[in-house]
């Protein structure tokens, strides 16, 4: 299996960590026999197309030359069936071609592959057949011939939409949130946002549709001031940010839902009664001057786990200890509190059960009425539908498509996460 | 199969049972340790207890080997709180030393609380100096502050030496005979005394109630101002705290700083309580910076526990010296010491995560 | 010309250096495999004074109560080692206060001297002790001479060893693992390796190289039993595994360097030279060039080039990958 986050040790040259998987019997000799590896994986790599030098070092090496070590591993140990997760989500689309290449070799070769993917346009270049899977079950097995892109993607995210009532009749302000021509690396150096650029208005819900890993978590980041901008600018209510500073976009009124409650947006070991000062320490009534002032904490702490009817047994207790749900009451109520102008919430609702998805949507719409911009970042395509009043689409990295919320179709939509027109 | 995994919840009565366990475990292994070699326990045990408090005297003793005790144990918890590392309580205490006994030498006919306040000031900025450099190392290029506050230890420790023994420098002693032929520090003018008060025939020295003060104050910052709550949260998720817009490296550099300037008042305090001169022969032996980190360990970084964990093994200490003699196992002191951290390092295990007994499953049948 | 200051330094920095190659080789394996061990103080005193006693006790022949001796001294370091494994591989302790509660344990305040002392051990010198191994007329060969005839066989054993140390983490399958385990538990693990018993295995060699290390002290250099003999070579020993950059080579010529400054003061002294600066600075050079071979080193690139393992000093925790 070629796994999406890769298995390698860094110092160690290619060919040491292709020899560390190898526990047939014939690799287990007492010696590294450096030369015979490395003349066999430069066999194996000019019959595939998987260029590598088998002296580099992987820190060395590009990440679509990492997974090529990954590849290499499973054809050396001889594997029969390859397994590749999403393999194109780390390469540009050279490197992507040159990947099909080799899977077209390996087939050829008699080996059996399982690609997955959620990019209609390699599913329709490589496959022979095409199973596709919605929450866990097997919705349809075609052959590549019968299905036509635009099936596919409707099979993808699912006809059974009921749509929830919209009602909502917010009135919409002025920008508060303005992204022009954004671009961001990602934590390998890669490119990772792509001139992104998109507006939020007050009292707006705009949503960013689109499967993991197509640069919205960067985005997010970059806008909360976690991340540097490599080009463009970020406004906030006409101000421009220096950006790169998280201090500077929470003072310019940005709050944060990160997708990753309880490492980065709580910390764990902390109680409920400082995780809700988190940001907001540095000010009256929490402190005064250096001092805090602990029984107003408590107080403020209290006052959430009240209104927000969060399951704890006290403002003392440790975060880890509470479920998902009341994890993420606990942001969004601090996130709140801040008066924000802007609320950026990644992937809000993950892992919760049906009931706090439905607190977590009721907060998104309130904080909307109360005049901030919403920026909602989501995989869901009926959440987004449920809430958003403008759709914006990203896959890799771009924005490649904005829509009307109420007119969008779901296939559309779905055609757009694929990297469809 | 024993499998292990973390707690979800922490009971408060885990935290107090498992270290008295941890402790009465680890005599139990002393037990064993004495009985092999022939001494008696109970009786070794019960000598060094009076000679740790009971006897005559005793209780003074023990705190003058508590008080440097808990100035490195608070400049270890002080920084290991944040996670890091600071092992150099030791060359810092040193530094501390040097710069008081400077400035009180600078100072010698000044009136005496001038002196004394001068010769905290200067000790704490010395540890505080020297803290400084893996501090910054590790803020700013990322070198591990384990490493680099080991070697200044080493470093600092051949300066003072050098001071005394390798040169005639302001500290050493050059008045008459003696001095030139065995090197010994400059004895401080009597202005940089510190005083001491006696209650009931118990000598508590200045330094130990500014140990206690700064114990309190410690507390304090961690637990009631606004760097205390950055160190906590950067302490338990630097990501959090990156979240939070926390200034993450200046905090690093500031909380090093802060632990060397304990351990450097410590360094003063050794001139000015006890030595009454730069004594580097005398210092270096003590190994006060690492005991201290011994003792932070125990007292799992709360500052008043250090108080209560110097004050029990400044007694041992203290035990272990007087009780040094033909029929006295030498070496024990380092071994209870050793085996007392040993279990309870090992009884932390228990706090942070459950033992699971499990059976090996059979393979699953096939799913429907 | 066998007599000149740089010769005998060099000499002598190769004897003094030995115990500080044996330690740090051993510390180089623990490292090497993810486990940080500050307790090379403590477990060298122990293998010195258990060797010294294997010594004092045996009435046998000099080749064999030696070979014998650094035996003892070898299992008594792995023992003492031992515990700082269970602590911190199986318990997940903290590994920095583990070692530094096995140096106290051990050290000049405990476990080697309560035996040292119980055992009788200082009384006398040691009954066998190493001696130069080659005829006094290859001794006397201008410059090889006392610099590489002059030496015991724990000195050409440990060329033996770093060669055989070296072999080992670049050529061999069982040195590739290790280095997997060190560098990337989580990857090694899920490559099927063991990652606990490459660490306790590591841990326990490096504490027996460690034991070798005081025999060296106690049988040779010294050779006596004195309470905390080593004085800080161990320290020395953890400051050079850092300078060598982990690699088993620059160990060999780091120790000696570092023997040579250790030594230097002394000859210097002997020769009455006025000039001479303050041992003091020769003797704080090796800290100091640790410190900055640490700093140059701190880039990303250079780090994954020459740096620590990367998990060195962190618990592996399955559950927590």
């Amino acid at each position: 299996m070629v796994h999406q986050h890769f298995r390698l040790v860094e110092p160690f040259t290619v060919a040491e960590n292709i020899v560390l998987g190898d526990h047939r019997d014939v690799g287990r000799t007492f010696l590294v026999h450096t030369r015979a590896i490395e003349r066999r994986v430069a066999d194996l790599s000019e019959r595939y197309g998987l260029a590598v030098d088998p002296r580099a070092r992987i820190w060395q090496l590009s990440v679509g030359e990492q997974q090529r070590v990954e590849i290499l591993k499973t054809l050396y140990k001889e594997a029969r069936i390859l397994i590749l997760d999403e393999p194109t989500a780390v390469l540009t689309p050279q490197e992507s071609r040159q990947l099909f290449g080799t899977i077209r070799a390996m087939a050829e070769d008699g080996r059996t592959i399982i690609f997955i993917s959620h990019k209609l346009n390699e599913v329709k270049a490589l496959a022979d057949n095409v199973t596709i899977l919605r929450r866990g079950r097997t919705v349809a097995t075609l052959s590549a011939a019968e299905a036509a892109r635009r099936s596919l993607a409707a099979l993808m995210v699912g006809r059974e939409v009921e749509l929830a009532t919209r009602n909502d009749r917010r009135e919409i302000g002025e920008t508060c949130l303005a992204l022009e021509a954004i671009s961001a690396e990602g934590d390998r150096g890669l490119p990772a946002v792509k001139s992104v650029s998109l507006g939020v208005r007050r009292g707006e819900i705009v949503a960013i549709a689109g499967v993991a890993g197509n640069g919205q978590r960067e985005l997010a980041e970059t806008i909360a001031g976690m991340r540097a901008s490599t080009a463009g600018t970020i406004r906030v209510a006409g101000k421009k940010l220096k950006g790169g500073d998280a201090r500077e976009a929470i003072a310019a009124g940005i709050a944060y839902v990160p997708e990753d409650r309880l490492g980065t947006g709580l910390a764990p070991g902390l109680s409920v009664a400082d995780n809700v000062v988190l940001k907001s320490y540095r000010r009256p009534p929490a402190s005064r001057g250096p001092f805090l002032i602990l029984h107003k904490i408590r107080e403020l702490a209290e006052a959430v786990i009240q209104r927000y009817d969060v399951r704890a047994s006290g403002p003392d207790v440790p975060a880890r200890q509470l479920s998902g749900g009341n994890l993420q009451k606990i942001v969004l109520a601090r996130e709140f509190s801040g008066e924000p102008v802007v609320l950026v919430a990644a992937s809000p609702t993950r892992g919760l059960d049906v009931a706090a998805i439905q607190t977590v949507h009721a907060y998104l719409r309130d904080a909307a009425e109360g005049g901030v911009g919403v920026l909602l970042i989501s995989e869901d395509l009926d959440e987004i539908r449920a809430l958003a009043d403008r759709i914006a689409v990203m896959y890799e990295g771009v924005v490649v498509g904005e829509r009307n919320a109420e007119t969008a179709t779901v296939e559309e939509l779905g055609l757009l996460m694929a990297g469809g027109e | 199969m024993i499998r292990i995994e973390r707690r979800l919840e922490q009971p408060r009565w885990l935290s107090v049972v498992v270290p008295v366990v941890s402790v009465a475990f680890a005599f139990l292994l002393a037990t064993v340790v004495l009985v092999a070699t022939h001494h008696a326990p109970l009786h070794t045990f019960r000598r060094l207890f009076e000679a740790a408090f009971l006897d005559k005297g005793a209780l003074t003793e023990t705190i003058v080997s508590a008080t440097p005790l808990a100035f490195t144990g608070l400049c270890a918890a002080v920084a290991f709180r944040m996670n890091l590392f600071n092992i150099g309580g030791e060359g810092q205490l040193y530094a501390g030393a040097i710069t008081g006994a400077t400035v009180a030498l600078l100072l010698g006919g000044a009136p005496s609380p001038v002196v004394i306040v001068a010769m905290m000031l200067a000790g704490a900025a010395g540890g505080a100096l020297l803290a400084a450099i893996p501090g910054i190392l590790r803020a700013f290029f990322s070198t591990s502050e384990i490493i680099t506050s080991l070697m200044l230890n080493y470093v600092v420790a051949l300066i003072i030496d050098y001071l005394i023994f390798g040169s005639h420098s302001y500290l050493r002693d050059s008045s008459g005979f003696e001095a030139s032929v065995f090197p010994q520090g400059k004895t401080l003018p009597d202005s940089a005394t510190w005083p001491s008060w006696t209650i009931q025939g118990l000598v508590i020295p200045l330094g130990a109630l500014v140990a206690v003060a700064v114990a309190g104050g410690v507390w304090f910052l961690y637990s009631r101002t606004r760097f205390g709550f950055e160190v906590q949260v950067i302490g338990d998720s630097a990501r959090a705290g990156r979240y939070a817009g926390m200034r993450t490296r200046r905090k690093i550099v500031a909380v090093m700083c802060l632990s060397g300037a304990i351990a450097g008042l410590g360094g003063a305090s050794q001139d000015g309580d006890f030595r009454h001169q730069l004594d580097p022969r005398g210092l270096i032996q003590a190994n006060y910076g690492y005991a201290g980190i011994v003792v932070a360990a125990l007292a799992r970084y709360n500052p008043f526990a250090v108080l209560l964990v110097a004050f029990l093994l400044g007694g041992l200490q203290n035990a272990g010296y007087t009780l040094q003699g033909a029929d006295f196992p030498n070496g024990l002191v380092g071994v209870l010491q050793g085996l007392l951290l040993f279990c309870v390092l090992g009884g932390e295990l228990f706090i942070r995560y459950r033992l699971r007994f499990e059976r090996r499953h059979a393979p699953a049948t096939e799913s429907a | 010309m066998n007599n000149a200051l740089l010769v005998v330094v060099i000499a002598q920095g190769i004897a003094y250096g030995t115990p500080l190659l044996y330690a740090a080789l051993g510390e180089l394996l623990a490292e090497r495999s993810g486990v940080l061990n500050l307790g090379v103080e403590g477990m060298m005193l122990v293998g010195a004074v258990m060797g010294f006693w294997a010594v004092q006790r045996f009435h046998v022949t000099t080749g064999v109560a030696l070979l014998g001796a650094v035996g003892v001294a070898a299992f008594a370091g792995a023992a003492t080692a031992a515990i700082h494994a269970f602590l911190v591989i199986t318990l997940r302790a903290n590994q920095i206060v583990s070692g530094l509660a096995l140096t106290i344990f051990a050290g000049i305040f405990g476990l080697s001297s309560y035996l040292g002392n119980d055992l009788d051990l200082a009384k006398s010198p040691a009954r066998h002790q190493f001696q130069e191994v080659f005829p006094s007329s290859w001794q006397n060969l201008p410059v090889v001479g006392p610099i590489v005839f002059g030496q015991s066989v724990l000195v050409y054993a440990s060329w033996v060893c770093v060669l055989l140390v070296a072999l080992y983490l670049s050529r061999t399958r069982l040195g590739l693992n290790v280095r997997a385990v060190g560098d990337a538990p989580a990857a090694a693990d899920a490559m099927g390796l063991n990652v606990s018993a490459y660490r306790y295995a590591h841990t326990l060699i490096g504490g027996a190289f460690a034991g070798v290390a005081g025999a060296t002290f106690s049988l040779s250099i010294t050779p006596q039993w004195i309470a905390g003999l080593t004085a800080g070579a161990g320290w020395i020993a953890i400051a050079l595994v850092v300078f060598s950059f982990w690699r088993p080579t620059l160990c060999l010529v780091g120790a000696y360097l570092f023997g040579a400054f250790s030594y230097l003061p002394f000859a210097l002294q002997a020769r009455d030279y006025s000039w001479a600066p303050p041992p003091e600075l020769s003797q704080s050079l090796p800290y100091l060039m640790t410190i900055v071979a640490l700093v140059l080193v701190s880039s990303r690139a250079a780090r994954l080039r020459f740096g620590a393992p990367a998990a060195l000093g962190r618990p592996y925790v399955r559950e927590e990958r």
